[in-house]
């Protein structure tokens, strides 16, 4: 039979070979429509798919995912159901990891500048070339002038990179831009540990939250978002939700109570909830608590921060302080948790030691419903926590490029050029170093600076693993598996580091003893073996590995963390004010920046899933927007949607177009971050006319407004402590969001969506 | 082996109460059936495709505001106003309550898109384009859609034509858990669930009897197959019509 191309066009829609033969080779568009005229959509037969299990790398959390593979692509991100973190769900972030993958933008392999720095010209080289001269940059400066720069790192990975800066003698730090250093810092006070807090959400009935969005960015949102579906609906009775804070967030918007409170005044709302808990519910609290928090005083120690007077300044009413003291105490499960901008602020440290502080007080810690620890780490020299430089460290760092005293930068996964608050000047200050070499797999702000690049695999290429914090209160190690063979001519970022070792020799070599990566994580995974306890259990090494990367991980649910024996924190007296920067009374208005749902902190803007899903909140998608109160803007400012606004803060000036919004308080404006890319990729997507760009040229990012404010004691950036100003600029764009007047009528909720009250939930 | 298969009617329960309006549904929805990407102008233009989207309603002022969140897909109707106004008959209910679109018989009428009281029917205006690099991730499963051609939620069909073939090698039938549409795997708040309620085992039971069930629009008689379960605020103002 001759096969003419119709009947093999036919032939090949019909089974999952025509997506190989039309994926594998470059075909025009119209090309791929390939639908049988006789069957329908019911009736396709699908090729075979394979999965895979490994470890999310988009948000930091750890969690396990699994990946659909179909002739040796990976399609489709789904939640790994084993896995104590994610349990099968997973959210818009770790969706997008395919489009990390197959990046156009994505480097393709190691180059060496070939301009002067910043021009964008390199050659490539080969990986050969490219080690050497890592390893001859290494050898030729002095180590103390070397830097090695990472995103947050656990695991393996974590311990090779310290390990291989401690042989070597140079400096590590690890830097994220939405750092969680004023957290750690108020855990240590609090409860006497570095690592950051799970919460029982689901097992809870009184979640009160101050400032932290944990339903859209704070920590581990999968679990977060897992835990409040039972939370709400999932048990006897229906949680309650309360959200003090000074921006209406998602998880305000889906609190039962969504509070305002003046920024930087968290904490004193939370001392005067434990003034009343002490003065009024003392049989509901634990006494011994008490005595210990206020020096045997009782609520008398805490009398300058009695409800009357906290109102004045924080501006919640002393009837709502005295309410939520009361169902702090009414309910057997409540919970208090703090984040976010409430960690911002110069009182940060303040604020979150003391709500964190009221766990203590209703004997939250360690109970069902409360606040939880992961115990140690499994295995011994695998950390388990992320030291992460705060933004003093590198304050610190910038200061000493300036003085000539970096001369080498390694830099991985990190973005602080883009991340740190431009008047820092870190940009300024990179610049002074004599070589800069990257290990990143995309272009961005701090990668442009870079002599040499070294791209890495997107994760979901390399070997790795990850030790998910906050995690689920037992030991987990989540275990990264290449999905699918590298995509470009590229290595990881593990495996660079030993070829490096091997290089330099001597200490460097003997503290990073394996040939590659994946022999790193098979002598990780040895010593979780020769535990002889948890998920998978073998006395075969080799049916250990296949189940343990089959399974996405091990854990041991018998292993739970106890409770840190720390003796309990002191209650402050006597009030921490906040201090604002910028321009002091009058017609200033307070910035509250915040994470984007779905850039993160910057690192998802390169992703066209992700630029061009709606704000849950104002649905705007593809542009940076200020929201301003809505009744003022319209009465008083005479501003229209899609206006222009210049906001000059005291770290600069960027601009961002005018939402109104229902839920911003007078006094305040709020900024996502996550645009404002000036390299991050550069390509467009969308139908020929109407084409945009991706990573790049997108609305400016809030970090060029702050200042390079302080958390006193704890020295993380400051980022909710800036008073800005702001002007009309003339001109009107129109606002690419999603909300719109489709059809008019259905947007009166009251007639056509019912809300039910409560007690008729079940 | 299995002779004739059980009779199967698919619908969804969407628990507003837990719905957080996260988006996690919509990019996995986008990422299972290949829609092309929502670029700037489509936003501006108030053609993004989305066959799952989150729609937001703002009540009161501050500081007294709410949000909330209600998604939104299409209701796969028993009595689909869609269906009898396609001149080509590309929309067609069939025997597992679906409402389905042929895309090769659709010529582009719009037809459907206009008597849809739900807005769940999304046209493509252009030849949809993907970076090449990009058309790794393109689910085989799926075809990709035309210009000129209607498209819409399909409840995943490919996943339940997988599962049904599954079952089938394995001589059995198939059980309620073997598989969800993509936005009810991704829900991490399990807001969306999927069943077939032919299937007295399945899970969506429990959803169906909850007192605080409505449907969309019911007062226009299309019988839904997404049943809402209400959102629980103790402040709501008394609530017109159900609950």
């Amino acid at each position: 039979m001759k096969t003419t191309r119709r009947k093999f066009l036919k032939w090949s829609g019909v089974g999952a070979l025509g997506a190989v033969v039309f994926g594998g080779c470059t075909i025009p568009e119209r090309e791929l429509l390939v639908q049988s005229p006789a069957q329908l959509p019911e009736d396709l037969v699908s090729g075979l798919e394979a999965w895979y299990a490994t470890a999310c790398g988009q948000c930091g959390a750890g969690e396990g995912v699994i990946v659909r593979v179909i002739e040796g692509r990976a399609i489709k991100i789904e939640g790994n159901p084993d896995h104590p973190v994610s349990r099968g769900k997973s959210m818009a972030r770790c969706q997008a990891g395919v489009q990390a993958l197959y990046n156009p933008t994505r480097l393709a392999g190691p180059m060496k500048l070939a301009g002067p720095r910043g021009s964008g010209q390199y050659q490539e080289v080969s990986w050969e070339e490219a080690l050497a001269e890592v390893a001859e940059a290494l050898g030729f400066q002095a180590p103390s002038s070397v830097v090695l720069m990472t995103e947050p790192l656990r695991g393996t990975l974590g311990m090779m990179a310290q390990r291989f800066m401690a042989a070597y003698g140079g400096q590590h730090i690890a830097y994220d831009a939405l750092e969680q250093t004023t957290l750690q810092a108020a855990m240590k006070q609090v409860f006497g540990t570095d690592q950051l807090p799970d919460v029982d959400i689901e097992h809870s009935d009184y979640v009160l939250s101050f400032a932290a969005d944990f339903l859209s960015s704070w920590l581990t949102p999968v679990r977060y978002n897992r835990g409040y579906g039972e939370f709400r609906q999932g048990g006897e009775a229906r949680g309650t939700l309360v959200q003090v804070e000074s921006r209406f967030s998602m998880t305000a918007a889906n609190a039962d109570q969504w509070v305002y409170v003046e920024p930087g005044r968290e904490g004193e709302v939370a001392l005067s909830i434990a003034y009343v808990l002490m003065a009024e519910h003392a049989g509901a609290i634990n006494p011994a608590a008490v005595n210990a928090m206020t020096d045997g005083r009782g609520a008398p120690a805490l009398q300058a921060f009695n409800p009357a007077s906290v109102a004045q300044t924080s501006g919640v009413s002393a009837e709502r302080i005295r309410e939520m003291a009361k169902a702090l105490a009414d309910h057997p499960h409540s919970v208090v948790i703090g984040g976010g901008s409430a960690g911002a602020t110069t009182n940060g440290l303040f604020n979150l030691a003391a709500i964190y502080a009221l766990n203590h007080l209703i004997g939250s810690l360690g109970r069902s419903g409360g606040i939880i620890f992961n115990p140690p780490s499994p295995v011994a020299d695998l950390p388990a926590t992320a030291k992460v430089g705060s933004f003093e460290e590198c304050q610190g760092l910038a200061e000493r490029m300036r003085g000539g005293q970096v001369k080498l930068a390694l830099v991985h996964s990190a973005n602080p050029v883009y991340g740190l608050p431009a008047s820092l000047g870190f940009a300024e200050a990179l610049g002074q170093v004599e070589k800069v070499i990257s290990f990143s797999s995309f272009m961005d702000e701090t990668t442009a600076f870079a002599d040499l690049i070294l791209p890495d695999h997107v994760y979901l290429e390399a070997w790795g693993d990850d030790i998910p914090e906050p995690g689920p209160g037992y030991q987990v190690v989540t275990f990264q598996q290449p999905v699918v063979k590298p995509f470009l001519n590229t290595q990881s970022f593990g495996d660079s580091l030993l070829k490096i070792a091997d290089k330099l020799g001597g200490n460097v070599k003997q503290a990073l003893p394996w040939g590659s990566m994946k022999d790193a994580l098979k002598a990780t995974a040895q010593k979780l073996q020769a535990l002889n306890r948890g998920s998978v259990q073998s006395p075969s090494f080799d049916a250990f590995w296949n189940t343990v990367l089959q399974r996405g991980g091990w854990w041991d649910i018998a292993h739970k963390g106890s409770k840190p024996p720390a003796p309990l924190p002191k209650l402050p007296t006597s009030r921490m004010e906040p201090r604002f920067e910028g321009p002091a009374e009058g017609d200033a208005f307070f910035l509250v920046p915040f994470a984007s749902h779905t850039l993160g902190d910057g690192k998802g803007a390169n992703l066209p899933w992700l630029q061009g899903i709606p704000d849950p909140l104002t649905t705007v998608a593809w542009q940076t927007w200020v929201e301003i109160n809505r009744r003022k803007a319209m009465e008083e400012w005479d501003i229209k949607e899609g206006d222009e606004l210049e906001i000059t803060g005291p770290g600069g000036a960027i601009r961002a177009l005018a939402y109104l919004h229902p839920g911003v308080s007078e006094g305040a404006i709020c900024i996502p971050t996550g645009q404002g890319h000036t390299q991050y990729g550069d390509y467009e997507i969308g139908p020929d006319l109407f084409r945009n760009k991706v990573g790049t040229g997108r609305g400016d990012s809030v970090f060029a407004a702050l200042a390079a404010a302080k958390v006193e004691g704890a020295g993380a950036l400051a980022w909710a402590a800036n008073r800005v100003r702001f002007r009309k600029t003339g001109r009107n764009i129109r606002v690419a969001k999603f909300e719109g007047p489709v059809y008019p009528d259905f947007h009166l909720i009251e007639e056509f969506v019912p809300v039910s009250k409560p007690g008729s939930s079940l | 082996m299995v002779s004739t298969p059980r009779e199967r009617k698919w619908q969804m329960v969407v628990d507003v109460d837990r719905c957080t309006g996260c988006q996690a549904c919509v990019v996995a929805c986008q990422a299972e059936n290949n829609i092309p990407f929502n670029s700037e102008s489509h936003f501006k233009q108030g053609r993004t495709f989305s066959w799952i989207r989150i729609e937001r309603y703002w009540e009161g002022e501050f500081p007294d505001v709410k949000a909330r969140f209600l998604p939104f897909l299409c209701q796969h109707c028993d009595n689909a106003p869609c269906e009898p106004v396609c001149p080509v008959f590309a929309t067609y209910h069939n025997n597992e309550g679906l409402n389905v679109q042929v895309y090769n018989r659709c010529v582009g009428t719009r037809f459907c898109q206009n008597n849809c009281p739900y807005h769940a029917r999304f046209f493509n205006y252009w030849e949809p384009v993907w970076p090449v690099q990009m058309r790794n991730s393109l689910n085989p499963d799926v075809t990709v859609r035309g210009r000129g051609i209607m498209e819409k939620c399909t409840f995943c069909v490919q996943r339940i034509r997988r599962a049904e073939l599954d079952a089938k090698r394995q001589e059995r039938e198939v059980r309620d858990g073997d598989f969800q549409p993509a936005c009810a795997q991704a829900c991490p708040t399990s807001a969306l669930v999927f069943g077939d309620v032919k299937d007295p085992q399945s899970r969506i039971h429990e959803g169906l009897a909850n007192k605080r069930r409505f449907r969309l629009r019911e007062e226009l008689g299309t019988e839904p197959n997404v049943v809402y379960l209400s959102k629980v605020d103790s402040e709501a103002k008394e609530a017109a019509g159900h609950a």
